[in-house]
């Protein structure tokens, strides 16, 4: 039997010159969840919008049910079946699911739009599909999983037989990811099939029945999913052996080096980001921060690192309150930080790797003394750097520009790592860097903390904060609704619902639990009235 | 590798000059009954001529001066927007700071009674003061209450224009004289001449030394990694400790005191005096200094020669050629545009390197 879909010796070059597909030979059966997995820049996306006419093959021949087809572009595509959500979403903010879902080939009332056939259309879709979502919800006011589950929903209108989902998991919580995925079995039953990119591999090994493997553009691996490991599947990204699992010796905690106390920090738009946070961070121990991103966890960093000021409460690095202090001072107290959004405040690209290095020292010995600077002592410090950290770069001079992400993301970690603090705190160390970078990241983050230092690790991939801290605190709202100890009993599911506010410990307010004896009283706080989920994700997605 | 950069970097200059010059003897050509003797007098007007006929000798020394007088004013200036521009701060006051000094100047010159050297000193320290001040209130502004430092310093600019007609108009002007203007400075407060023959002042030496400090401070000092961090990324600069507003105000300043001294040579060194419309709209061609040498002061000294030669040939080409002032000053405006272009030539290697790169992916397949 030929293959549903066969795109044979595909190669794609960019105008710009990069060479984004190599002769890249991918067949998909029908019928199948077949998973295309690879490190960012691997060439995915590329070849995926190659099949959905969006770029044109440089090279190549493209086949479908036995026959040779030119996809010209995306009308081309849906005319063939052939449907493709993508990694940003593509839907009119303002106006509703239903109106979404059929824009393009709407079902007319005379001239105009008939909205209550529209929303027959998405009901009676969204029923045998099992995606729920609600038709006359506009979208700019629906989280994010719901409008995946629109965008699906509007291929499916236009009669996809094979869906392509361009990193769909990327902006999901866990629950909202098993809800695909049980979104994406049933599509198979009723005899779609579906070509699912993403780079996580447990997700690799849980949905899909076989897996290509891409790297620099070329195809490395093309197997039954059954047949291999997550390790196997991670040589084959990232071209060697990776440890995925760190291994971490049990924590050994020391004196309290940072103390937040009843934190509050209000937006200038009188937004409340922040609320009344309490946590202590121990030497030798990693706290991660998990939540759903923009639920105040930016802000708190922010507040803690000097960026911005705090409204109300306290903290202390080392016994010594810093709030209110310029960042500068917050760093001689000891505080390192890697920030969430590299390219905003973590590096200039402008400026060489040298100058990157030393933003945070340049005005100490050895790279000022009585008040000259010393471009040798920037460089020196550069290339050891550079080498200890294992940065691929032309130069120390190379500007910031020329690195790759996760050269960038090295940069960064060197600088902060070797600022030597009593306290680091890392937000989404790993956003956006491949996994041999995510792996070098993590390996030094254990390190620091194992050197005895207190790392608070603040990330939106659950994943990695339950493989790295040993207490995880939960925040939503701008609240920490939990603080649980970290141990094989905690699952994601757990974690999950005090992400959604779907749970919250009265004790998290204050020090709380797990965290030697000597926790401070808590002040308690009533309980707030349970309420239905979709709700709080309305609220939640107007919460960002 | 850098060295392969610079060295792209020369070619690319020069190759653009010269198509920037054959341009502008296309356009010589259909305005000028006699193109090539105008198009001469641009060119070559600024050298001296050296002439062998009658034994050695040297004349039209006075052009060459006018080429280093021209020359010294706009390197100033040129200073002074590239320590701005370097911090990303888009300040246009350095005409106003520039009249402020010459003002200063002329109340020190003609208010005091002081030896030489002091009353030259203490005149030109008063440009300096007066000019860092200009720069700071703007600066202060921008930093404190986020108010547009494009609007404020050309505001500053209408202020001081009106300070210098005022207090020239109403207390410093020479009823006697025929025109709007002082009275010549005393010898004590004019800055003595370099070469004789010219109105090449000890300016040119000050203007070196300018050259080197303004170096020094961006390349060798703590506020000039600052200054380039806060250029390069502000919200970086931020996160790494640097006191952002601080360093906006201070370039700003620091930026005033080049273009209070370009105030002070026009009045100290070239006037001798102060006189109404001192230099209209020289303190913006300090920007086109600044552009052309991508705020590197050692570019400064180049493109500052470079541009003052191209202004005083203009001129000798306006005054000796049936070329008319205007079409001199577009034929100036395409040359400078052309090699501000900055994309010209990249784009160009951009498209050659993309075809290689094709052609070489392509045969490897
Ligand atoms: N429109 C484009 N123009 C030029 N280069 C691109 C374009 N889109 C992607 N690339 C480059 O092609 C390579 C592959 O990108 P992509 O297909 O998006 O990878 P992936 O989806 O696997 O992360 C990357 O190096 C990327 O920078
Ligand atoms: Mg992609």
């Amino acid at each position: 039997m030929s293959a549903f879909v066969e795109m044979k010796q595909i190669s794609k070059v960019y105008p710009n010159g990069v060479v984004a597909n190599k002769h890249v030979d991918f067949a998909v059966e029908k019928g199948e969840i077949h998973a295309l997995v690879g490190e960012n820049g691997a060439g995915k996306s590329t070849l995926m919008k190659i099949l959905y006419g969006l770029e044109q093959p440089t090279h190549g021949e493209i086949w479908l049910r036995g026959q040779r087809v030119e996809i010209a572009n995306p009308h081309r595509a849906i005319d063939l079946g052939i449907g493709m959500v993508h990694q940003n979403f593509m839907l009119v903010p303002s106006f509703t699911i239903a109106e979404n879902i059929v824009l393009g080939s709407e079902p007319r009332k005379g001239r105009f739009l008939d909205r209550a056939q529209a929303i027959a259309i998405t009901e009676t879709l969204s029923k045998s599909y099992g995606l729920q979502v609600d038709p006359a919800a506009r979208i700019e006011s629906t989280p994010v999983g719901m409008r995946q589950r629109v965008e699906i929903l509007k291929t499916l209108y236009r009669g996809a037989d094979l869906l392509i989902l361009d990193e769909p998991t990327a902006v999901l919580t866990p629950q909202e990811t098993d809800e695909l995925f049980l979104a994406v079995r049933k599509l198979v039953d009723q005899g779609k099939t579906v070509i699912f990119i993403t780079h996580k591999l447990v997700e690799v090994k849980e949905i899909s029945d076989r897996v290509t493997v891409m790297r620099h553009g070329e195809v490395t691996g093309r197997v039954a999913t059954a047949d291999v490991s997550e390790a196997d599947i991670a040589r084959m990204m990232v071209g060697r052996a990776v440890f995925l699992q760190i291994d971490k010796p049990p924590v050994r905690r020391g004196r309290v080096v940072a103390e937040v106390r009843n934190l509050g920090y209000v937006a200038e738009t009188g937004r409340p980001m922040v609320r009344n946070v309490s946590f202590d961070v121990y030497a030798g121990e990693i706290l991660g921060v998990a939540g759903v991103e923009g639920n105040g966890q930016t802000e708190l960093v922010e507040v803690m690192t000097g960026l911005r000021p705090a409204t109300t409460g306290e903290i202390r690095i080392d016994g010594k309150p810093v709030q209110g202090q310029s960042a500068r001072r917050i760093r001689l107290s000891g505080v390192a930080h890697i920030p969430e959004d590299r390219l905003t405040n973590g590096v200039a690209l402008d400026a060489s790797i040298a100058e990157n290095l030393a933003v945070d020292r340049y005005n100490r010995p050895p790279f000022t003394r009585q008040g000259i600077l010393s471009p040798r002592a920037i460089q020196t410090q550069a290339v050891a750097l550079m080498q200890q950290f294992d940065i691929r770069a032309a130069g120390s001079a190379a500007p910031m520009r020329s690195l790759s992400g996760g050269n960038m993301q090295k940069v960064i970690v060197a600088r902060e790592f070797s600022a030597e603090p009593a306290l680091l705190i890392a937000a989404q160390p790993t956003r956006g860097v491949d996994i041999g970078a995510t792996e070098f990241v993590h390996t030094q983050l254990v390190a620091k903390r194992n050197e005895g230092k207190a790392v608070l690790l603040v990330s939106a991939d659950l994943a990695e904060v339950m493989s790295l801290a040993d207490r995880i605190a939960v925040m939503y709202k701008g609240e920490i609704v939990g603080i649980l100890e970290n141990g094989p009993h905690l699952t994601e599911e757990e974690i999950g619902l005090y992400m959604l506010g779907l749970k919250r410990d009265e004790g998290a307010r204050g020090e709380g639990r797990g965290a030697r004896g000597e926790g401070r009283r808590e002040l308690s706080r009533p309980s707030r009235k349970f309420q239905p989920s979709r709700k709080i994700m309305q609220r939640r997605s107007q919460h960002r | 590798m850098t060295q392969n950069k610079t060295l792209i970097e020369a070619i690319r200059i020069v190759v653009v000059v010269l198509i920037a010059l054959a341009i502008g003897f296309v356009i010589t050509a259909l305005v000028s009954k006699e193109p090539v003797a105008a198009y001469t007098a641009l060119l070559t007007g600024p050298l001296p001529k050296i002439s062998f006929e009658n034994g050695f000798a040297i004349t039209n020394i006075n052009r060459f001066g006018n080429w280093m007088e021209e020359s010294t004013t706009l390197i100033l200036l040129g200073l002074a927007v590239a320590i701005v521009f370097k911090a990303r701060q888009f300040s246009l006051g350095a005409e106003g700071q520039m009249l402020l000094g010459a003002l200063a100047t002329a109340v020190i010159a003609l208010k005091l009674a002081l030896p030489f050297p002091w009353h030259m000193i203490l005149a030109l320290a008063a440009a300096m003061a007066i000019g860092f001040l200009w720069g700071l209130l703007p600066g202060l502004l921008k930093a404190y209450l986020a108010v547009d430092e494009i609007v404020s310093t050309l505001m500053f600019n209408v202020i001081a224009l009106q300070l210098f007609d005022l207090l020239l108009f109403n207390w410093l002007r020479d009823p006697t004289a025929g025109f709007v203007g002082t009275v010549p400075f005393p010898d004590s407060a004019v800055l003595p001449l370099a070469i004789s023959g010219t109105r090449v002042s000890w300016m040119i030496f000050i203007m070196l030394a300018a050259v080197v400090i303004v170096w020094f401070l961006m390349e060798r000092t703590p506020f000039g990694f600052e200054l380039k961090m806060l250029g390069a990324n502000r919200k970086f600069a931020e996160y790494g400790g640097i006191n952002t507003k601080r360093v906006i105000a201070l370039s700003m300043a620091v930026s005033g005191i080049l273009a209070g001294l370009a105030g002070a040579h026009l009045s100290m060194g070239l006037l001798k005096r102060l006189t109404i419309n001192l230099s209209p709209g020289l303190g913006f061609e300090g920007i086109v200094v600044a552009l052309l040498a991508r705020n590197d002061p050692r570019w400064v000294l180049v493109a500052g020669l470079f541009y003052g030669y191209l202004r005083t040939g203009a001129q000798i080409m306006e005054r000796s050629s049936d070329v008319t002032r205007e079409v001199v000053l577009i034929i100036q405006a395409i040359i400078i545009l052309l090699i501000t272009a900055e994309q010209l030539f990249p784009r160009f290697q951009q498209w050659w390197g993309a075809r290689r790169n094709n052609e070489a992916a392509m045969e490897r397949g």
